[in-house]
């Protein structure tokens, strides 16, 4: 039983770290180019709300048919948990860098900056104790959104939580529910220090 | 004026009443039949709770047990091996002896069905579950986490006729089999006899030659104390006895599962005699 909730926990880091890891990928460049483009960015941003409203089931529903992306495992709980974990990242990116003072940006603009070296040099680093604070929101909600992965067989904790349920056996619900709780918290722990580091520069 | 305060009171007294909660597992037919529960008791003039599509068998019985649920429908095959966990018992008498009443028979047996593709089925010549012997090696089987758990799911399945399948079942939510079997992601589901996507997925149920799946009649469970809550309760439960056969209920699920449409509907169509056809075009 240790060593299954060992393996299964394991899962379940994988599972958040790749989702949570692509979310960053790719909702960085989107918060930033919402911040270029403001018009498309704010209908990005209204999209990626409206993802968060739909429920996993009806998420997985969708994807199961769909080829590459969907199926019946793994990969398409990790698609369902990238898509919810754009919201903060990108949210946070955007804010981020909106919220630069625009005296600093207009200081870099007189030092003839290019675009490229006032995102890099300026935006971004102001933006990244925000960032970064939505990066930690996207990984302690992952770790528990995470749990629905085995609604489609994709493993993780959630597998002792559905099997528990199911036989109402509460020590099972526990195995999938204490260690989900445990690696929340760490990870809130670890990316705080993070961010604490980041604020300091 | 007195009289007129005392009959306000008498009247707050009255709307205080607790209302009746009436539940339902978390699939399309106990819904249905959860919200014809319900519905029959508002019209014998009582206060309903609905709380439909609460998670699976053992979550509504220890509801029932302990008080949070008054009412839900319970298939005696469910009632005696996953409950009781006495095959054999007597099911009202065994409910009788928990403090619960195993009322009326809805009319309709909903075993459990083994399930594959039409196509798969004509290709491999499958019609009973002992059919699959022959495609054991390559079939994926995917079911919902309470069917794998059971003792009287897939594993007793697997005992009972003999066959041993080269893969594991995926386990997943009971809601998205049948949309797994019709994607090709899995090759072999069960599902309920009853349950109207197998007509209109183009599904075949294998046939249990081996008897394995015990009866699935479905029945009102109530809590003994049910007419305190609301008199007249019981006897409201008691007129749904006989009400759908088999092929009524799978039409009635076929409106909801096929047509999409609202499950309030489709269950007062049911109630009111004419389940399917007629009520659909007057929807129209």
């Amino acid at each position: 039983m240790t060593a299954d909730i060992i393996r299964i926990t394991g899962e379940h880091m994988l599972i958040v770290a790749i989702a949570v890891g692509v979310a960053i990928v790719l909702g960085i460049p989107l918060g930033i180019y919402c911040t270029r483009n403001p018009r498309a960015g704010r209908v990005a941003l209204r999209v990626i709300d409206a993802i968060q409203t739909i429920p996993s089931l009806a998420l997985f529903g969708f994807l199961i048919p769909v080829p590459f992306i969907g199926g019946i495992g793994m990969r398409t709980a990790i698609v369902a948990l990238i898509l919810y974990s754009l919201l903060p990242i990108v949210r946070n990116t955007f804010v981020g860098i909106q919220g630069v003072d625009p005296i600093v940006r207009d200081a870099g603009v007189a030092l003839g900056l290019t675009s490229r070296q006032l995102l890099f040099d300026v935006e971004l680093p102001l933006a990244m104790p925000s960032i970064v604070a939505g990066i930690r929101i996207a990984t302690v909600i992952g770790i528990g959104v995470a749990t629905i992965a085995a609604a489609v067989g994709g493993g993780g904790l959630g597998t002792f939580i559905f099997r528990g349920v199911a036989m109402v056996d509460t020590r099972l619900i526990l195995a999938g529910a204490l260690p989900a709780a445990a690696l929340a918290l760490i990870a809130d722990v670890v990316l705080s220090a993070v961010e604490r580091r980041v604020i300091k520069g | 004026m007195k009289r007129f305060v005392v009959a306000l009171v008498l009247l707050a007294a009255c709307s205080q009443k607790k209302p009746i909660v009436v539940g339902s597992k978390n699939f399309t037919e106990s819904v249905i039949l959860g919200e014809m529960v319900a519905q029959k008791l508002e019209s014998a003039g009582c206060k309903v709770d609905r709380r439909l599509n609460m998670g699976g068998t053992f979550v509504c019985d220890s509801a029932m047990t302990s008080g949070a649920l008054d009412t839900y429908v319970e298939y005696s095959g469910t009632a005696l091996e996953a409950i009781l966990k006495q095959p054999k018992a007597d099911v009202a008498a065994a409910y009788t002896k928990r403090g619960l009443h195993w009322g009326p028979a809805l009319g309709f047996n909903n075993t459990f069905a083994m399930i594959v593709r039409r196509d798969d089925a004509s290709r491999s010549g499958l019609r009973s579950i002992s059919d699959l012997g022959k495609v054991a090696a390559q079939f994926q089987p995917g079911f919902g986490y309470e069917f794998v758990e059971r003792p009287d799911g897939w594993n007793g399945l697997l005992h009972a006729y003999g066959l041993a399948f080269a893969k594991a079942p995926k386990t997943m939510d009971l809601g998205l089999t049948y949309k797994a079997l019709a994607s090709n992601e899995v090759d072999l589901i069960a599902g309920n006899s009853t349950d109207g996507l197998i007509e209109s997925l183009g599904l075949v149920a294998l046939d249990d030659d081996r008897h394995y799946f015990p009866r699935y009649d479905a029945a009102v469970v109530s809590r003994n104390d049910i007419d305190r809550k609301c008199g007249g309760a019981s006897h409201a439960l008691e007129s749904l006895r006989g009400m759908l056969d088999d092929a009524a209920m799978r039409r009635v699920n076929f409106e909801v599962d096929g047509k999409k449409r609202d499950v309030a509907d489709v269950a007062r169509e049911a109630l009111s005699g004419h389940a399917a056809g007629a009520g659909a075009t007057k929807a129209r």
